[in-house]
């Protein structure tokens, strides 16, 4: 009898603490926009996140703290009665940081060459950090004519560089941390 | 073993329970040890954080996780007691409710601070952490990168006044022209030195630059050009943009404008961009300022979740602090109302009689004290029961034995010839043997426990008194008196020992009575004294006799004729008939002496007795003779001759006893289980006195006149030589009874 109450409570105490801890992540980020093109040479992908942004982390971001998104692309080529072909996996990330004394953002997109983008408007930062732009995928030569193809895509905020000694915080409050699920476009090439 | 096995039991907590418990104790301790450690490595971690990357907190995660982990095994232990507890309580365990009294005390006891501590301690975090965000550090470092900026602004609005005006210069003076483009450079270097400016530079409308001036500061510095991109921005309505970029000698802060001032890049035909070298150290101090602002920022974000990061390790620590006291108090409350249930329970124990009950528990407080003094006490108990139970034991055995030996007592006394008698100090008959009852003819639960004074009445309590009297007077302890009695008709003569009783102290204690029945000895005695005087009377008696009659008969032939006178006839025939007379009593005296030994052979006895009483009918018309025999009589060892002669002294005897008319009855009957034949023969005559009935059988004891008293001497002895026995009783209503017994 005693270990079956003890039992019960102790089911009832991890209940609690993993509902909390799933309320923590319950955040409503989605894809959208995904666009799979070519140009004469490569497969190109565009893609914007949604609901990303918060009132929190606007503040997080003018409070200077530095925000990073990373977007996962997987490429697959999708096969019957087989596992699918991974052909490329891709991390990109966009990072944010606010400098304060100039007033502006610095976006930095992991994909693109040319250096950081320095804005003034906050929306244009927030559509850099939310887009990403004609992304190279594969080049077209490595597609087979006719075949299926598969692009799966998620988006997550990895990193909120906060102050060292403010990183153990992250473990009771849960910020405005967002993973999207993974989103999937299918075409025949 | 058995004893062991008690003992086992006795100490009431069983070895697994002992070792539960004590696990239970060491993984509290090591769950608090564990958990301290935790935390302590984890603030290390926290502390040297400055290194770690946000991705080894995961690390961190599972740490504090584990630290989780065992807090709620703590708490299931914690609440595992409080559940046993209840369940105890609801089971009606001994000892329970001193149990939850201590634990509730204890918790009483640990929560009331620990609240009061948390409360004050969440207050004063929360006041304190007000208070630091409430000094006016913030609006300290919004003014200082309020300087900053104006810094900034200030550096771009100069550019922009300067600005504007060599671009009027610029397009009055039409320096764009290709031809001019030396006057253009000359104009450059010209305002570079006079409004001291670290750089100024002009680029085409295809983004190249055409000349620029520079300062000597930067002269032999690298001095890249901006990229068309960066030109091509959208400028803003003020009319300049600012880009600023970070070289090995400080912040080099570009204003970027069109020519002519105002235009949109598309339209502009120039660009022009004036730079100012931002000192280093400034340049330092201001990314310094901006970082301070950011971290004042962001910790001002991060209030609310520090404050509530500062309740939850509060609340930890407290949950902790309560559960490790509430822990210790179940520690505390088992270790003080254990011993205490334990020896309650002992002490029921004994209450119910079980002595055996040891509590194995060794502590050295005061309830250890206590323990060994319960245990102390049972022993003593114990071993005062042992000693108990022996020495009942013993006198069971005692009682047994002195059972034995009364009962041996009275199977001896039951079974000695003597009759036995005691009397208590008090003179009341206290035991009464068989023989005694027998000879008395008594029974003796008439008599128990009566007093002789009661009992005996006349000349014999007149006696008896004199006896008791004797004896308690005198020193003499024993008397010894012949004592005759006629008991139911029977003449009875016994030989009485009366010994008084007294104890080690010489107290009085009573008297026991020994006395033999001397009737039967008495008789032989009689009988062979009586005999011996008839021989020696027939000896000396007989001889003068035949002198004597013949002399009388010589003198009745020799002077009868002579004298002629009948006085001497019949003196002489006196002399001779008394002569006579004196023969046949000699005679019958030695033939008593002399009588001869019986001779017995296998007979009828109811034909001897029918012979016997023919002798009589004739004779003696007005006595009515009655013979009856009641069973089978068997065939005896009889003398016929004698046995006749017997019959005939008794019926002669009862004839005699009846004056005129009267019955004499014989009766025979048989008794298979006594092995004897028992002839009775009763008259209705004048019966015998008491007196006479003692001296009945002795010789010249008569009644009649004429008789010499032989007859019935002559029947005792002749049935004595039979082995058999006779004895007189009254007949009722009237007249004796003799009684015959024949062995079979």
């Amino acid at each position: 009898m005693i270990t079956f109450m003890n039992r019960k409570s102790l089911v009832l105490l991890f209940g609690i603490i993993f509902c909390v801890q799933n309320l923590a992540f319950a955040q409503n980020a989605t894809l959208t926009n995904i666009i799979v093109t070519n140009t004469r040479d490569d497969l190109l992908v565009y893609l914007n996140v949604e609901g990303a942004f918060t009132e929190k982390m606007k503040k997080a971001i003018l409070s200077g703290v530095s925000t990073t998104f990373s977007y996962y692309l997987s490429f697959y080529q999708v096969r019957n009665l087989w596992f699918d072909n991974n052909i490329e996996d891709i991390k990109v990330t966009n990072t944010i940081k606010y400098n304060n004394l100039k007033e502006e953002y610095i976006v930095k997109r992991s994909w693109e060459k040319s250096g950081p983008q320095v804005t003034k408007s906050f929306d244009e930062a927030k559509k850099l950090m939310s887009e990403i732009d004609s992304l190279k995928i594969v080049p077209l030569k490595q597609l087979v004519k006719g075949a299926h193809y598969q692009l799966r895509a998620k988006a997550e905020l990895s990193k909120v560089t906060l102050p060292f000694y403010l990183h153990y915080v992250l473990f009771f409050v849960s910020l405005w941390d967002f993973e999207t699920d993974w989103y999937t476009v299918d075409f025949i090439y | 073993m058995s004893n062991k096995r008690r003992k086992k039991t006795a100490s009431f907590i069983s070895k697994e329970e002992m070792e539960r418990r004590k696990r239970e104790v060491i993984i509290g301790i090591i769950i608090i040890a564990v958990v301290a450690l935790l935390t302590f490595v984890e603030n290390r971690i926290i502390h040297f954080g400055a290194d770690i990357p946000v991705s080894n907190t995961i690390l961190m995660f599972i740490l504090i996780n584990i630290n989780l982990l065992l807090l709620l095994l703590l708490i299931f232990l914690v609440f595992r007691n409080l559940v046993k507890l209840l369940y105890d309580r609801k089971r009606k365990v001994m000892g329970t409710k001193l149990r939850t009294r201590l634990v509730v005390a204890f918790i009483a006891l640990s929560l009331l601070p620990t609240i009061v501590l948390f409360f004050f301690s969440i207050n004063f975090i929360t006041t304190s952490i007000e208070f630091w965000f409430n000094v006016p550090v913030e609006q300290a470092l919004e003014n200082s990168l309020d300087v900053g900026r104006s810094l900034y602004w200030h550096t771009e609005e100069r550019n922009r006044f300067y600005m504007e005006r060599i671009s009027y210069q610029i397009t009055t003076k039409k320096l764009l022209d290709t031809n001019n483009k030396k006057a253009l450079s000359r104009y450059v270097q010209v305002v570079q030195r006079e409004f001291n400016f670290n750089a100024i530079e002009i680029y085409a409308d295809n983004a190249t630059r055409i000349t620029f001036a520079l300062a000597p500061e930067l002269e032999d510095k690298r001095f890249d050009v901006i990229s068309a991109d960066n030109l091509q921005k959208e400028i803003p309505p003020k009319g300049v943009r600012t880009v600023s970029e970070r070289i090995p000698s400080g912040e080099l802060i570009r204003t970027i404008g069109t020519i002519p001032f105002g235009s949109t890049p598309t339209n502009a035909q120039a660009f022009i961009v004036i730079a100012r070298l931002m000192p280093p150290d400034l340049a330092k101090k201001m990314s310094s300022i901006s970082r301070g602002f950011e971290e004042y920022q962001q910790i001002k974000l991060l209030k609310k979740p520090i404050q509530v990061t500062y309740y939850i390790t509060l609340s930890i620590v407290a949950l902790l602090v309560v559960f490790c006291s509430v822990w210790f108090g179940f520690y505390m409350a088992k270790t003080i109302s254990i011993p205490i249930r334990v020896l309650a329970e002992g002490i029921l124990r004994v209450k119910e009689g079980d002595l055996s009950v040891n509590i194995a528990m060794v502590a050295d407080d005061e309830i250890g004290t206590l323990v060994d003094s319960f245990n102390k006490m049972t022993r003593d108990l114990r071993i005062g029961r042992d000693q108990l139970e022996l020495s009942a034991r013993l006198l069971r055995e005692q009682n047994v034995e002195i059972e034995k030996r009364r009962q041996y007592m009275e199977i001896v006394l039951k079974n000695v010839s003597a009759g036995v008698i005691t009397l208590d100090a008090g003179g009341f008959i206290t035991t009464m043997n068989k023989s005694a009852e027998k000879m008395l003819n008594l029974k003796s639960e008439h008599i128990l426990q009566k007093s002789y004074k009661k009992l005996l009445d006349g000349q014999l309590l007149e006696l008896a008194e004199d006896v008791m009297e004797n004896l308690k007077s005198s020193r003499n302890d024993a008397a010894e008196l012949p004592l005759k009695l006629t008991i139911d008709g029977r003449p009875m003569s016994f030989l009485m020992h009366v010994n008084a009783l007294k104890d080690d102290a010489g107290q009085h204690m009573g008297m026991v009575m020994v006395f033999d029945d001397l009737t039967e000895l008495e008789k032989a005695q009689r009988m062979a004294a009586w005999r011996e005087v008839a021989r020696r009377i027939a000896h000396e008696v007989k001889n003068p006799l035949t002198p004597i009659s013949l002399s009388a008969q010589r003198l009745k032939r020799k002077y009868s004729d002579q004298i002629k006178e009948p006085v001497f006839d019949e003196c002489t025939q006196t002399i001779t008939d008394h002569v006579n007379l004196i023969r046949n009593l000699v005679d019958e005296f030695s033939s008593f002496a002399r009588f001869p030994t019986a001779n017995p052979k296998p007979d009828d006895l109811p034909p001897i007795i029918e012979e016997t009483l023919a002798l009589y009918k004739e004779g003696h018309p007005r006595i009515n003779f009655e013979f009856n025999v009641t069973d089978d009589i068997p065939v005896l060892n009889l003398d016929r001759q004698q046995i006749k002669q017997a019959m005939i002294n008794l019926v002669d005897n009862a004839i005699g006893s009846i004056r005129n008319e009267g019955s004499i009855m014989i009766s025979l009957a048989h008794d298979p289980i006594l092995k004897i034949v028992r002839l009775e023969i009763s008259d209705n005559g004048v019966g015998i006195s008491d007196e006479g009935k003692t001296r009945l059988f002795e010789p010249y004891f008569s009644t009649k006149k004429t008789g010499m008293g032989l007859g019935l001497t002559i029947v005792s002895t002749i049935i004595s030589d039979h082995n058999g026995m006779i004895r007189v009783q009254d007949n009722k209503p009237k007249g004796a009874k003799f009684v015959v017994e024949l062995p079979v």
